[in-house]
């Protein structure tokens, strides 16, 4: 629940009869190759077998659908304004997640050679611009819950949290749409560092991007800033 | 021996210029060689092309097929498309040693080809609740070990790393339908592939509409988001947690 700040994953929960795919990714397609798009079309992802090779981490799980329960709280509560929800809901994102540690992350390597300086106002444009990113879920939400499915714990104090989405609204007959969230112990202290929706882990899929942009732009971490501003702005401005 | 030769350095003509198209005439950066994507001015120049063509072409044309075909028709158009493509999903579930879900493909097959009318129906799916899944040749290579190779986009076409379009030539082996010969066979091939590309960027409108509009970087984050989904499929939706990084 840290990075949902891409209307990508809106639409993949929008999506009522399948998965993303990786042939959702060919917008530049057209028929030279038949088979090439064909068989991508059928490539949808497969969510039913779950292996689960350790189920030992009951109070990561409870912590998750703790959380979930108290996002859902906000999204559903009638009688606060829009305004009142959105700011609710900012808080609660901000004592979910480590958003500076996520921040840091997406620099990749250039964290490395950024200023103290730059990296703080990094950590202040990725977190405006993830915020309005929640934000921007406010009008698509329409009855969907998480309810949690298990766990595995890939190195002590850093466990996957394994839920589905479900949908009153979708009757496609498909499975549920799986997000997995990870979650850090430290001192005792959870806390949420990054989500993936049918396999895409999103801080993952920043820390790529990024690194690409800022590779292709000398270094330049201002730039990747007034960027960062002008998507957060966008978002907004449209919601 | 001098034809010989000349052939010789026709292929190696031919196979500099295709280095140079692919390479961008410009040497590999260390940040395009740590994110294996040796041809990435060459990439980002294909994308470009293949959104303009998006745009202009296949947008167009899908918003007529909305326009025209109603959401039942063009559910029905999807189901059919889906069940003529899964005996070769079959084959590949069987050549990854995935006996369940060849036994799924199966029965789809059969119950969405009979009591489905030909496929244009999913009853397998609605009355008998068996969950369809997709495979391909190119995700048997991976189970059987071999990597994607570096990145690549191809016109017209998209995301496509060596592993993954050779294994698209493959399925064209694989599939019985292509060893079915009739009169109108070219008709047949040239509908089915229009129809496809229309179910798909239908489907798909919304979500690259989303990612375009929400990227710093277009390219990098198609390219992020292709290997993951990728790896995701061959891995049959079974959680990653090994291969992560750490925070």
């Amino acid at each position: 629940m840290n990075l949902p700040y891409r209307t990508m994953t809106i639409e993949m929960f929008e999506r009522k009869d399948e998965t993303m795919r990786s042939s959702d990714l060919t917008p530049g397609i057209l028929p030279l190759a038949r088979r090439a798009i064909l068989i991508l079309l059928v490539t949808f992802a497969s969510l039913a077998t779950v292996t689960t090779p350790v189920w030992a981490s009951a109070p990561a799980e409870v912590y998750v659908q703790n959380n979930v329960q108290t996002g859902l709280s906000i999204l559903n509560n009638h009688s606060a304004s829009t305004d009142q929800k959105r700011e609710q809901f900012e808080h609660f994102i901000l004592g979910l997640t480590d958003m500076k540690r996520i921040a840091n992350f997406t620099l990749g390597q250039y964290k490395r050679t950024a200023s103290p300086q730059e990296q703080e106002a990094f950590a202040q444009a990725f977190q405006s611009y993830a915020i309005a990113v929640y934000q921007s879920y406010f009008s698509k939400y329409s009855g969907q819950t998480l309810k949690v499915t298990g766990s595995q714990e890939r190195a002590p104090g850093d466990t996957i949290v394994q839920t589905v989405m479900l949908d009153p609204n979708d009757k496609s007959g498909q499975p549920p749409l799986e997000v997995d969230f990870r979650v850090l112990s430290e001192n005792g202290k959870f806390v949420v560092i990054d989500f993936s929706v049918s396999g895409i882990w999103l801080a993952l899929e920043e820390r790529d991007q990024f690194s690409s942009f800022l590779g292709q732009n000398n270094g330049s971490i201002p730039l990747l800033i007034s960027h960062l501003k002008e998507l957060a702005r966008n978002y907004k401005a449209e919601h | 021996m001098a034809g010989f030769c000349g052939r010789a350095i026709g292929v190696r003509a031919a196979a500099a210029l295709l280095a140079c198209w692919l390479g961008g005439c410009t040497t590999p950066t260390p940040e395009m060689l740590a994110a294996n994507d040796p041809f990435e001015p060459t990439n980002r120049e294909t994308l470009k092309l293949n959104s303009k063509i998006d745009k202009y072409f296949v947008i167009p044309t899908v918003a007529a097929y909305f326009f025209i075909v109603p959401d039942g028709g063009r559910r029905a158009i999807h189901n059919f498309l889906q069940n003529v493509s899964l005996p070769t999903v079959f084959v590949n579930d069987v050549l990854q040693g995935e006996t369940e879900r060849a036994s799924q493909t199966l029965e789809r097959f059969t119950i969405n080809t009979t009591l489905g009318l030909g496929g244009f129906f999913d009853p397998a799916t609605k009355k008998f609740h068996i969950p369809g899944h997709g495979e391909d040749f190119g995700q048997t290579l991976a189970v059987w070990g071999v990597g994607e190779g570096p990145y690549m986009v191809l016109p017209l076409i998209g995301p496509q790393p060596p592993r993954d379009a050779f294994g698209q030539v493959v399925d064209v082996f694989i599939d019985p339908t292509n060893y079915i010969h009739f009169k109108q066979h070219l008709w047949w091939e040239a509908g089915r592939y229009y129809f496809t590309l229309l179910d798909l960027r239908g489907q798909t409108y919304s979500t690259v509409q989303g990612i375009q509009r929400g990227s710093v970087d277009y390219y990098a984050s198609l390219r992020s988001l292709y290997r993951q989904l990728r790896n995701n499929e061959i891995r049959n939706g079974r959680p990653e947690t090994k291969n992560l990084p750490e925070f």
